[in-house]
């Protein structure tokens, strides 16, 4: 299928063009084009992590019991502050340790454990992390970051909810319960979701990441298919490509900021509906 | 809810925690530095360690798995247990060999080159307010910082085609570097780089990085090594990608 595409663009367009489609179209590349799956499972795995732990962070910070609304104000004051490429060294990083540390007590014996002097104490303790492991990482990672974000959307969203309509719904004889999931939270995300397409965007970038983690993301793979060959053994011979890889990046980003702003836009028509108060804006 | 979702990562994590099958070993490599390792034209990783490594995992009746790492941290994540090996055109040296132990080498000591621009002219044995390149963590880069540094600015790359693109860009006046994937830069790049005086012999051969504990491992891969020098294989595979040899036959 491809190579009588290719034959025919050979002759319609000559050789030049068959040879660059050729090219462009070659494992390598095609291995650089379905490398896009990482980036999306991790911008879409981190926006729903980063959603759940939004919510729990805003739930928290609203909370009455004053604990959980500094454990609340904590995260998002704390994690806000902290650089995301750090956190997503830090974590994967931390957490591996930790599982190793509980593999560890669990499996290896004390004689080994006495006699260790390196890490893990054990074989058995060893976790060999594979891109799966570090892509779910990374998505909770991305969630933890872009959470306390969020956290802080929603929570405005939540106070902005206008009170009258929580009174309201009370004097009804809903429960405190009922008036949280059914009103606040069903009437906030109107007031949330600018913020929230503000923080989406942010992740989306910071999925640009994920080559820091040994993830072969396109990132990855356009400094691996940019970098100069002169050896013919490899491939094509060519100088300095990066650029030209980089470049597509660039387009795919601003495509994928375009495709999110109309897919925000649909979403905010869908949570105003029936909704008196956005017209008054 | 936070606990919930942290304790059901660390569930599924736990289950998901691979047990090493124990005749599987993973090598780890970089995949930036042909004709030793790259990714070939289809997107697999290739080159003479990686048929090497095959070979001789075959012959020691092991599974190999190859994983890709930066060149940078590849000896830290082959002490963190990322993988069991390392193959990514490492001379043993002796500051190496406090951190980690080696196999017998699978490829002889080679030069290390100087290149420059054409044109631009650089006296190695006066080199004073130069800007000289290396690679990053090799055997160059300490070479450089042990004899050049004082009068000199060096500059450290963290792979091998960056540090020939700032030369390409004339961000360094040289570039010190392994004498195979130098020769073929040099050779493909049309006559826009040059080579500068002779070759300095740095470090000891190439050999597999393990670590010091797999006394076991390394016995088993030094004999199917070996066995494979002597039937030929391992000359057969150095003429395949670096046709000029040194070979191990003499």
């Amino acid at each position: 299928m491809l190579e009588s595409v290719i034959t025919q663009i050979t002759q319609w367009l000559g050789e030049d063009a068959g040879a660059s489609l050729a090219y462009i179209t070659n494992g390598k590349h095609m291995a650089w084009y379905a490398s896009v799956r990482y980036t999306l499972i991790a911008a879409v795995g981190g926006a729903v992590c980063a959603v759940l732990f939004g919510l729990t962070g805003a739930a928290l910070k609203q909370s009455s019991f004053l604990p959980f609304k500094w454990i609340g104000d904590f995260y998002t004051t704390i994690v806000r502050g902290v650089p995301d490429v750090l956190f997503i060294l830090f974590f994967p990083l931390a957490f591996e340790k930790t599982v190793e540390f509980v593999l560890a007590r669990f499996t290896c014996s004390s004689e080994s454990l006495a006699v260790a002097t390196g890490w893990p104490p054990c074989d058995a303790a060893q976790w060999y992390l594979r891109t799966g492991d570090y892509l779910t990482m990374a998505c909770v990672s991305l969630g933890i970051v872009y959470g306390a974000f969020a956290a802080n959307v929603i929570h405005g969203a939540m106070q902005a909810v206008p009170k009258g309509q929580l009174e309201a719904a009370s004097a009804y004889g809903f429960t405190p319960k009922q008036v949280f999931w059914r009103f606040r939270v069903r009437q906030m995300w109107i007031y949330a979701l600018p913020g929230l397409s503000n923080v989406w965007m942010l992740l989306l970038k910071a999925t640009s990441l994920l080559s820091l983690l040994q993830i072969a993301d396109i990132v990855q793979w356009a400094g691996r298919l940019g970098s100069a060959n002169y050896f013919p053994g490899v491939g094509l011979v060519h100088p300095d490509w990066r650029w030209k890889y980089y470049f597509v990046l660039f387009l795919f980003f601003i495509l994928m900021t375009m495709l999110s702003e109309r897919f925000f836009e649909m979403l905010q028509r869908r949570a105003s509906r029936g909704m008196a108060l956005v017209e008054s804006n | 809810m936070k606990r919930l979702v942290l304790s059901a990562v660390l569930a599924v994590s736990m289950l998901a925690a691979p047990v090493m099958a124990s005749d599987t070993i993973r090598l780890g490599t970089e995949g930036a530095y042909a004709p030793y390792n790259y990714f070939d034209d289809s997107g697999k990783i290739a080159g003479y360690e990686i048929d090497l490594g095959n070979a001789i995992c075959k012959k020691a009746g092991l599974t190999c798995e190859w994983v890709v790492n930066e060149w940078d941290s590849i000896i830290p994540n082959l002490i963190a247990g990322n993988y069991d090996g390392i193959m990514a055109g490492m001379s043993i040296t002796d500051e190496r060999k406090k951190t980690i132990n080696f196999s017998d080498e699978y490829y002889p000591v080679a030069p290390s080159l100087y290149a420059a621009a054409a044109g631009h002219k650089v006296d190695l044995s006066a080199l004073k307010g130069k800007k000289i390149g290396v690679q990053g963590a090799t055997v160059q880069a300490a070479f450089a910082e042990q004899h050049y540094a004082a009068d000199n600015t060096i500059l450290s790359f963290e792979t091998f085609d960056q540090s020939v693109a700032d030369l390409m860009a004339g961000n360094i006046d040289v570039l010190l570097a392994d004498g195979d994937p130098l020769t073929s830069v040099v050779e493909g790049s049309k006559g826009a780089l040059v080579f500068v005086g002779d070759g300095v012999a740095i470090g000891g051969g190439v050999a597999i990085g393990l670590r010091k504990k797999d006394v076991e491992l390394a016995k088993k891969l030094n004999s199917a090594l070996a066995a494979l020098k002597s039937d030929g294989t391992v000359d057969k595979l150095i003429k395949k990608y670096f046709e000029k040899g040194p070979f191990y036959s003499k």
